[in-house]
């Protein structure tokens, strides 16, 4: 072993040393703690599904084959990449106001992203025949190869972004790589995101979730997603009283948000009125199902007031509040999981085939394919909640967040 | 070189939802006692009219083997392929049961297999055709209600009745052009 | 979910209300049963490769022919057989559930004493050789107490090895013997022989005008009429369909006419009426054929259509139209004659009143007509048996119990205290079972039972209950724990029809063909067949001299030699060859093909020739039946109206249909998955009334039973009726799949006697209907 070598080593571990900051004030331990127990009851519950099979354990079935694992995963992974958006914004556009918490944002979109694979891991029947064989035999045509393709990427471009955001001494070159790496990170999650929408916009066979309606949707509720997550976070990380420096960062994101909310808002009533508007066959009865069906409740309670209605009041009421901001960010974080799991579900509703007498198929009184969520879904969900609020919270008490000044 | 091309004729008008092919196909491709569990169906269509004029029709079913083929368009590992015959079949080692073909399938022609851990769905019993042998419920069928056959080949009892009869087809507004065709008059 | 250790079915018990955050159940341990999937479980023999045999089925009555896919020794799946042109080379759902019986999880597999009270479900598993000495000393025993063999009643069910129980009975010499046909067809068969000697079928494949009353042949799978009268049915030919319920057999129909219960018969006479007044009957046929027009036209005269619209609900035009149309398609018409006809009193004289129609038209032995059934010669072996001075009259004949006859106007003249035609052989289980309670004029006190299931097939459960109470021993030989095994003393299994050698039978019919059974794989439980049953019962009765001391000594030395030794010592493939000694070649080609035929065509009017005498007293077609003036009963169909229920209640009316055979197939579970539980089909406007809809439970109630069953509200059946299919409502645990689900017939069902033939009159009984 060379001398440069040792000395590289140890300059490699006294910067990891000086990124690592223990007696933090974040009054985080009871989130991590709260995070164990929900990642440990996840834990056993995946244990549980792969002795006992996803078949027996989990209640999505032949008429509603996607559920909550995916909506759950989705609701991560875009979360991650408008995280990571906004990161670029940030680092590559010159948004200052978003530059000045990049350690924060790009820490929180990988973790958040490692949080996703979690739920894909336990939907897929065989994830690792799933790496094998989409190099093997890849179907180029296959939008699911793709997203593949992209969140790799993505989690790549994160990984690297992280270097640098965490490089002791950055020099003008780091600075203009981690620019780059931002844009790039930008690019492949809008690519991802939108490609994410495609793997349900692609199916002609279900006419709500066939078209150009959930890519974009995608892409602008993961924006707005990033905001409010990050207004959150910063409102945990600081005893919901934010420092004045970032201020203007958070009324920034606000900004964002309730831009977010309104471009959401527009598209919920194109969607609505062009699958109401004369009945189109499959979307009206999905329309039909989350207005005034079996999903009402979660449309209307969960998607309409938590991820529309509150957080849009809040924000437009905040005065400049980094409070309110961060209850807005909560509210909406909880609202738009409803929104992630409703569409995909309400997509799967309208039955492929009549429910008669000897069809085989299981449907309701009013026809519609059925679907509730069983207890492991809901425990493999807690994992992925578990695991990404152990991963962050312990980011934000072990390690330095603050984003260092620019020179 | 004529390419052999796979397909089936049914006259609905004649079956008597007997369930004979149902129950031949799961004991054929070993496909497990479920509710979810089945390649093939028997659909009784709605009562029309009401008491005392009424009538009531089955449409037996399967896979369509779509000439335009969604299922395998999404499948990320090629898992879903389809042969030079238009059969359309799955490669049970290559599936993820990513169950992006379930959600494709205009049909709910397929369902996750409890013996393959993999997904599943009709094959037109593809084992039983080097053997010259008829799909399993083809040939079950007291009034053999489907015609299996080559459509290419004119001779074919298949070929021949689609040439005869007027037919229709499953959900032809998906374009998944079906190998399935039923027998309208 | 678990059922006796078997996991069933993955399906979720879902949230009702469905919504995304209501929390879902999970059923633990929801995998399914691995075993019965044919393919992936290890053969019990180590045996490799694949094979192709050719057997016959037994899911049901009519013995298709497959050829069974053995692979690795693992039945795998049964395949139609080309050349059983009877059955047009199908098999049904049953038919290819079959597969699963050897492997059924539930099946019996060792020799069970009872150990617990009757009905406990508490045994001990002993061996053949035990259960064998066991009977033979219970044979004995009742033989010496009573001095009555017939104190022993053997009843026993439909099937290839029942003649060899019938072997066991002989040996043994009780003539009380009960079999299923007073609970299905005796009376179709008394009704149709009464006027032609003999039951005929029907040539769908060429007729041009069918009346089917009730008989779903969509359904209820008769080879080879299911098939015909759908996949044949020629050009421009007619189905006119009459049946209280909108069957699949009314949807494939060119007319259904809900007819009112019970009146099918002024419908027929409406048909004869027009045809006799519009001269459109075949007068050359009836002149050179018939006997007794002059009085039938005499009879018929009143009974016009306008009349029997009164009656049977059906427009007097439409009776006339199908008159006219019977008449022109003749003789290629068809009044079918169905086969379970156990429905009413006055069944036969319904049945015969189709004959009769049949007659005039000359529809007889013609393509598309009604023809004789042709068989093909296979030798029976016919051995005879010691003749046993301690024997008696048949109970059901001996006895004075008096017939249950509903009170009306059709009762009159009937028969009271016995049954006009009994079946010397079949028994009439109405009386039978009344006799033995009653224990007129002497005991019964042992039943030996081979597949019959009364407890859930004879009308009044709770009656069959009653007299099992008589009965001290009772041994039942069957391959599953049906009821009747599970009430036993003794239960002895018996291997399914895929693991045993069967004799050769004639499948008789308009196209004969012969088919016999041979395993297709070992007995997976190591169970024995009836034939090896009866051997070794009946070599422990050779070894108890009380069995034996009322017979001839010369007698009894030649059945040893005859029957136990030439027949039971020797094993079944020997039978088979001697069964077919006459026909070189003939053995080898049923062992290869499953099947002997001499032609795959149909020949017809072998009786249509003067020099013909038809088996009547008269020689003739008697349309007026001599025999039956002479004991009293009515010469010519007369019609009297059935009684109606009283407001409030409904006729209960059965039916069959394609997915199970009576009680015998409803624990297979890929017939269980088919159809789960039993509904009961209640008119649309009729549920309304009462306040219930498809899916409530309700109370039905007879004066002898009720059960509680699930509600099908539905425009598929008159207001009047109700129905709900049979083989549910369970009382054997070990028939786990359907155990206590839905609801049992004979629990329900009063036990109405239709005293001509002796069949059951089963759609005599009236229920309420309550919501549960
Ligand atoms: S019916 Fe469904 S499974 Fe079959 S080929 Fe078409 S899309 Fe694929
Ligand atoms: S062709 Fe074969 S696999 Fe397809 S439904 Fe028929 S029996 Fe089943
Ligand atoms: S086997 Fe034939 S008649 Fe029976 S249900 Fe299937 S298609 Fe219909
Ligand atoms: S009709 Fe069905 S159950 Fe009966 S013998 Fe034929 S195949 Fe077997």
């Amino acid at each position: 072993m060379s001398a440069h070598d040792t000395e590289t080593k140890q300059g490699m571990v006294s910067a990891i040393k000086s990124l690592i900051t223990f007696n933090k004030d974040i009054p985080v331990m009871p989130l991590i703690i709260i995070g164990l127990v929900l990642a440990g009851i996840g834990a056993v519950t995946a244990v549980v599904v792969l002795v006992k099979g996803h078949e027996a354990m989990y209640a999505v079935n032949r008429e509603v084959p996607w559920g909550m694992l995916i909506g759950t995963y989705a609701y991560f992974v875009i979360t991650s990449t408008g995280l990571a958006f906004i990161g670029g914004l940030g680092h590559a556009f010159g948004f200052e106001n978003f530059a000045k918490i990049g350690r924060r944002i790009v820490v929180l979109a990988t973790l958040v992203l490692l949080a996703g694979f979690t739920q894909i891991l336990m939907e897929l029947g065989h994830p690792v025949r799933m790496i094998i064989w989409m190099m093997l035999s890849p179907n180029f045509a296959a939008p699911i190869l793709w997203m593949g393709v992209f969140y790799s990427i993505e989690l790549v471009i994160l990984a690297l972004e992280l270097y640098y955001a965490f490089k002791a001494h950055p020099t003008e070159k780091d600075h203009k790589t981690a620019a780059m790496l931002g844009f790039a990170a930008m690019v492949v999650g809008t690519l991802a995101t939108s490609n994410l929408g495609f793997v349900f916009g692609s199916l002609t066979a279900r006419p709500w979730l066939y078209g150009v309606h959930f890519p974009l949707f995608l892409v602008v509720s993961g924006i707005t997603a990033g905001a409010a997550l990050l207004m959150l976070v910063h409102n945990i990380a600081y005893k919901f009283s934010i420092p004045e420096e970032y201020k203007p960062s958070m009324d920034a994101l606000a900004k964002l948000m309730g831009g977010g909310i309104g471009i959401m808002m527009l598209m919920y009533l194109w969607k609505f009125l062009t699958s109401i508007f004369t009945q189109p066959i499959g979307s009206y009865e999905s329309a039909m199902a989350l207005i005034a069906g079996p999903l009402a409740a979660n449309f209307w309670i969960g998607e309409m007031l938590l991820a529309v209605i509150i957080p849009l009041v809040i924000l437009l009421t905040a005065k400049g509040s980094t409070k309110k901001y961060g209850i807005a960010g909560l509210i909406f974080m909880i609202g738009l999981y409803f929104t992630r799991v409703n569409y995909i579900v309400a997509g799967q509703m309208p039955v492929m085939r009549k429910a008669t007498d000897g069809s085989g198929v299981h449907a309701d009184l009013s026809g519609l394919g059925i679907y509730s969520p069983s207890i492991a879904e809901w425990g493999i969900f807690l994992l992925g909640i578990g695991v990404a609020m152990v991963l962050y919270f312990s980011a934000e008490k072990f390690l330095d967040l603050k984003t260092p000044e620019h020179h | 070189m004529s390419q052999k091309k796979y397909g089936i004729v049914l006259d609905a008008k004649n079956c008597l939802n007997c369930k004979a092919c149902t129950v031949a196909c799961k004991f054929e491709n070993g496909v497990e006692v479920g509710d979810e569990q089945y390649r093939i169906w028997v659909a009784e269509k709605d009562l029309k009219g009401t008491y005392p004029n009424l009538r009531l029709d089955f449409e037996p079913s399967q896979c369509q083997h779509c000439e335009n083929t969604p299922c395998a368009s999404v499948c990320p590992t090629s898992a879903t392929y389809k042969t030079d015959e238009g059969v359309v079949l799955i490669d049970y080692k290559k599936c993820i049961i990513c169950k992006a073909c379930m959600t494709a399938c205009p049909y709910d022609a397929r369902f996750v297999s409890e013996v393959h851990h993999a997904i599943e769905k009709c094959t037109f019993c593809y084992h039983r055709l080097p053997e010259g042998r008829e799909p399993a419920c083809v040939e079950t069928c007291p009034t053999k209600v489907r015609v299996f056959g080559d459509l290419n080949d004119p001779n074919s009892k298949a070929a021949k009745l689609l040439a005869k009869h007027d037919t229709y087809q499953l959900k032809p507004e998906k374009n998944t052009r079906p190998r399935l065709f039923y027998i309208i008059k | 979910m678990t059922l006796s250790g078997m996991n069933i079915s993955r399906r979720k018990f879902l949230a009702a209300s469905g919504g995304v955050v209501a929390t879902g159940l999970v059923a633990a341990n929801l995998s399914t049963l691995k075993a019965v999937a044919g393919g992936h479980a290890s053969a019990p023999t180590g045996e490799k490769g694949e094979k192709h045999i050719a057997s016959s089925c037994e899911m049901c009555v009519n013995k298709c022919g497959f050829f069974a896919h053995v692979v690795d020794g693992r039945l795998k799946k049964l395949n139609p057989n080309p050349k059983f042109f009877k059955s047009r080379a199908m098999l049904c759902a049953r038919g290819n559930a079959g597969a699963e019986e050897p492997y059924n999880p539930e099946r019996l597999t060792k020799p069970l004493l009872r150990v617990g009270e009757r009905g406990e479900g508490k045994w001990k598993e002993i061996s053949y050789e035990e259960a064998f000495k066991l009977v033979a000393e219970k044979l004995k025993e009742f033989k010496v107490k009573n001095e009555n063999r017939c104190s022993v009643a053997f009843a026993s069910s439909e099937g290839f090895q029942e003649e060899i129980f019938q072997y066991l009975v002989q040996s043994y010499g009780s003539t009380n013997t009960v079999r299923h046909p007073t609970l299905c067809l005796s009376s179709v068969i008394q009704g149709w022989s009464s006027v032609y000697g003999v039951y005929p079928d029907a040539d769908l494949k060429n007729s041009k005008f069918v009346i089917m009353f009730g008989a779903n042949r969509a359904e209820a799978i008769v080879t080879p009429d299911t098939i015909d009268f759908v996949k044949y049915k020629p050009e421009g030919a007619k189905l006119i369909y009459l049946d209280p319920r909108f069957t699949n057999t009314a949807a494939k129909a060119d007319k259904w006419f809900p007819v009112k219960p019970g009146t099918d018969l002024a419908f027929v006479l409406g048909v004869i009426n027009v045809i006799i007044k519009e001269k459109l009957y075949d007068a050359a046929f009836v002149e050179q054929f018939c006997d007794g027009f002059a009085d039938l036209e005499a009879m018929i005269a009143p009974h016009t259509p306008e009349w029997a619209e009164k009656e049977c609900e059906i427009p007097a035009v439409e009776i006339r139209w199908v008159a006219r149309e019977f008449a022109k398609a003749a003789p290629a018409a068809v009044a079918y004659p169905g086969r379970r006809t156990s429905w009413y009193v006055n069944d036969v004289y319904f049945r015969r009143a189709c004959a009769i129609l049949t007659a005039i038209c000359g529809c007889w032995d013609a393509p598309g007509g009604i023809c004789p059934k042709a068989s093909v010669p296979i030798k029976n072996l016919d051995p005879l048996f010691p003749y046993f001075e301690m024997s008696d009259d048949r109970i059901d004949v001996a006895s004075t119990v008096k017939n249950k006859l509903p009170k009306d106007k059709r009762s009159e003249n009937m028969p009271t205290d016995s049954v006009a035609y009994l079946g010397e052989k079949d028994g009439s289980w109405l009386r039978f079972r009344d006799a033995i309670i009653a224990q007129d004029p002497y005991p019964v006190e042992a039943m030996i039972v081979y597949k019959q299931n009364f407890i859930e097939a004879v009308p009044n459960r709770a009656k069959t209950m009653e007299m099992l109470k008589k009965i001290k021993f009772m041994a039942v030989i069957d391959i599953q724990m049906t009821e009747v095994a599970y009430f036993a003393d003794l239960v002895i299994p018996e291997s399914t029809y895929l693991e045993r050698w069967d004799s050769v039978h004639n499948l008789a019919g308009i196209w004969p063909i012969a088919t016999f059974r041979q395993p297709v794989v070992e007995p997976v439980f190591g169970t024995k067949s009836m034939f090896e049953i009866a051997g070794g019962i009946i070599n422990e009765m050779l070894k108890l001299p009380e069995l034996w001391d009322d017979a001839d000594e010369l007698e009894v030395e030649d059945f040893k030699y005859d029957v136990v030794e030439d027949i039971f010592g020797k094993p079944m493939e020997e039978y088979i060859k001697r069964q077919l000694a006459d026909h070189p070649g003939a053995y080898e080609q049923m062992m290869k093909e499953g099947v002997f035929y001499l032609s795959d065509q149909a020949v017809y009017g072998k009786t249509r020739n003067p020099e013909f005498r038809f088996k009547t007293r008269t020689g003739k077609i008697e349309l007026a039946n001599v025999k039956y003036a002479d004991k009293g009963l009515n010469p010519l169909p007369i019609y009297a109206a059935p009684r109606q229920p009283e407001p409030g209640k409904y006729r209960m009316i059965l039916g069959r249909h394609g997915f199970n055979t009576h009680t015998g197939t409803q624990n297979n579970e890929y017939l269980w998955e088919i159809q789960k539980e039993n509904v009961i089909w209640i008119n649309t406007q009729e549920a309304k009334k009462l306040g219930v809809v498809s899916g409530d439970y309700v109370t039905v109630k007879s004066s002898v039973g009720e059960q509680q069953v699930k509600v099908f509200s539905t425009e598929k059946i008159r207001k009047d009726c109700v129905f709900f299919a049979h083989g549910y409502g369970r009382l054997s645990p070990q028939l786990s799949l359907v155990y206590k689900k839905g609801a049992s017939q004979a629990a329900i069902l009063e036990d109405y006697l239709e005293p001509i033939s002796g069949n059951a009159a089963m759609h005599e009984t009236f229920v309420t209907i309550a919501k549960a």
